[in-house]
């Protein structure tokens, strides 16, 4: 990822969610000079967290630019901000040739189900990109979108998976990205090649 | 990044609805397995078949558990037979079927289709050897699926061939009479035969087409039936334009998920991708019925008043949402309304609310038209002929594909329950009214002409 100036940090924001969070945010990125080069946000259960990239004209110590972020103690905002010098790994320690699935998991909610899924993928080398979960009456949706390494056979991943599932009493299932793609956006995917 | 609900609302399809690809229809020429001898055709037919098809059950199986959606059916279609048997006889004929099925066998694909003959303005030798060679074929084989062309657009409708057909069918019938008449299943007389129908038994390759292609049909009904009914229960005012807009949506997913698993496979087997067709195609499982979906569109009883109207909103919709998802749409692309294989038709058709002139009615704004119909044994070879000149007419005069697959059941009354098994389902046989009321108009024989729409240049 290439960012507007060459002193780059990465900064975690978390607070209960409230309006003027990402104003109070980017308002003081604006102050120090900087600029915002990425950013996601979500709010879970009330609570707002923030991650996001941004780079300044000139180094700064990411302890008082967290500080700075956060504003003066028992300020209106009241965020809790981490920030750390920012170090590009797109390339690097992520495989480029890493393809998406996305693992669906269902059932009765208990304790210890998350831990469970991640550890065997963590165990595969199958990174989690992006993790969704949700309890509705004791009734637990995950959706879990994945980059697999090519190396792995996603039969044997799946069978696995399914497997887990039914001795733990869920449903679990893992699918290639792209038939959600086909199935929800207007731009034509095309087959991906050699499969599994 | 993918959005949470775009991803809940696939599951939703795939899991609770059953979303599958119904068929991969791998097309094959075949016309370079021609020779001089019955052995040397047979080695060339099974030698090409298994270089070509071999890995396509393992690719559709491999490709389909990458994303999580069955591929039903497997299947191969092949240029017209007839073009082999030309020149030879009647045990050519008979040998070109047994390795077809052999062959497809070995593959280990549903069915064969290409069995096939084009006689809608003459009947060739070749053709009429493959037409006369049917009630072996269709009596012992098991996949192998055949296909006659009576009429056209542009010929009109050879009423010789409609004729010929009316008692071939017959003898079909009677050549599989141990198995309820079952061989005439797997034969369809068609008016407008598609090129590239990947649906059996109809399927074969035509003219213009390439040396091989891969062909997919689409999800059944039971994908749009759940979410016409999902679309209801979530109550407010509903127009039939809300639904047909349900449909279309439907209809457009699914399509993309044939499409992507259909280019994957055909990159993976080294062939063009080919068509998707669009068709709604029913199995006797409990909810995977077109007659299911006018039961939601509110026609309490098919065959009621409204029947038409319905199944022509869907066909509609189906078709606009499955344009605008892929740029290869082919085939048939409509619904179709097979009898035995639909178990809210089969039932109705049981219990006396759909006729089958109400179901000619119904073929005229769908694919293909009177499918898997069981009648009784004994009616005349030309009632079913004058049965396939409506049929063809519909087809001709509206410049759309229609097709007959009739069962004479051998021995069987109006009333009785006939099953097939499988796929094909069971039925009711219907009561043909009128019956040898048209012998006179058959026997005239020769060419209903060309309808004056076929002058279009």
């Amino acid at each position: 990822m290439k960012t507007r100036f060459p002193h780059a940090y990465v900064l975690n924001v978390m607070s209960d969610d409230h309006p003027g969070i990402v104003a109070a945010v980017s308002s003081t990125t604006r102050r120090l000079g900087g600029n915002i080069d990425a950013l996601s946000q979500t709010v879970v259960g009330g609570y707002f967290t923030l991650i996001m990239v941004i780079s300044l004209p000139q180094a700064a110590d990411p302890a008082e630019l967290a500080a700075a972020v956060q504003g003066p103690p028992g300020g209106k905002a009241g965020l809790q901000v981490t920030a750390r010098p920012f170090i590009d790994c797109e390339g690097g320690l992520c495989d480029r040739k890493s393809e998406r699935f996305v693992a669906t998991a269902f059932g009765k909610d208990r304790p210890g189900i998350i831990a469970l899924l991640s550890e065997y993928m963590a165990g595969k080398d199958v990174n989690i990109t992006d993790l969704y979960w949700e309890c509705t009456n004791d009734d637990f949706v995950m959706i879990s979108q994945v980059e697999i390494p090519p190396s792995l056979d996603i039969a044997l991943l799946q069978a696995d998976l399914e497997q887990m599932g039914r001795e733990e009493g869920f449903m679990v299932k893992l699918q290639h990205e792209n038939v959600f793609v086909a199935t929800n956006q207007l731009r034509l995917v095309h087959g991906t090649g050699k499969s599994g | 990044m993918l959005q949470t609900d775009e991803i809940l609302s696939t599951i939703q399809m795939l899991h609770a609805e059953h979303l599958d690809v119904r068929t991969v229809t791998l097309a094959l020429a075949v016309d370079d397995c021609a020779g001089t001898s019955i052995d040397h055709i047979c080695r060339k037919l099974r030698d090409k078949i298994l270089h070509r098809a071999s890995a396509l059950v393992e690719t559709c199986d491999r490709i389909g558990r990458k994303y999580g959606i069955p591929v039903t059916n497997k299947r191969l279609a092949t240029t017209p037979v007839s073009h082999l048997v030309a020149g030879h006889g009647h045990a050519t004929a008979l040998a070109i079927a047994k390795a077809l099925d052999e062959a497809a066998a070995t593959c280990r694909v549903d069915f064969v289709g290409g069995f096939t003959a084009l006689v809608h303005k003459g009947i060739g030798a070749a053709d009429a050897t493959v037409i006369r060679s049917l009630p072996e074929v269709l009596s012992q084989t098991q996949r192998v699926c055949a296909s006659v062309n009576v009429a056209s657009r542009k010929a009109g409708i050879n009423m010789d061939a409609v004729g010929e057909m009316g008692r071939t069918i017959l003898r079909i019938a009677e050549a599989t009479a141990a198995q309820r008449g079952f061989g005439a299943a797997k034969l369809v007389v068609f008016a407008n035969i598609p090129e590239d129908n990947p649906f059996m038994a109809g399927a074969y390759v035509g003219e213009g087409e390439p040396d091989a292609a891969v062909n997919i049909g689409v999800s059944g009904p039971g994908v749009v039936c759940s979410a016409l009914r999902r679309r209801v229960q979530l109550g407010g005012k509903l127009t039939l334009g809300d639904l047909a807009e349900e449909i279309k949506i439907t209809s457009f997913r699914v399509t993309r998920v044939g499409e992507l698993i259909g280019r994957e496979v055909a990159a993976e087997l080294g062939v063009p991708f080919g068509i998707v067709d669009l068709s709604l195609a029913p199995t006797p499982q409990v909810g995977d019925s077109v007659g299911e979906i006018l039961r939601t569109l509110g026609i309490e009883r098919i065959g009621a008043p409204g029947s038409t109207a319905a199944l022509a909103l869907l066909t509609d919709a189906v078709k606009k949402g499955g344009a605008f998802a892929s740029s290869s749409v082919g085939g048939m692309s409509g619904a179709f309304i097979p009898v035995s294989e639909d178990a809210v038709l089969s039932e109705a058709a049981a219990q006396g609310s759909l006729v089958l002139e109400k179901l000619e009615a119904m073929t005229s704004v769908c694919s293909v038209g009177l499918d898997m119909i069981a009648i009784p044994g004994d009616t005349p070879a030309e009632t079913i002929a004058a049965i396939i000149a409506d049929e063809a007419a519909i087809g001709v005069m509206n410049d759309k594909t229609t097709g007959v697959r009739l069962i004479p059941v051998p021995g069987a009354k109006v009333g009785d329950h006939v099953e097939f098994g499988g796929l094909f389902g069971s039925a009711t046989v219907m009561d043909v009214r009128n019956v040898g009321a048209s012998a006179a108009f058959v026997n005239f024989g020769g060419r209903i002409p060309a309808p004056i729409q076929s002058l279009r240049n």
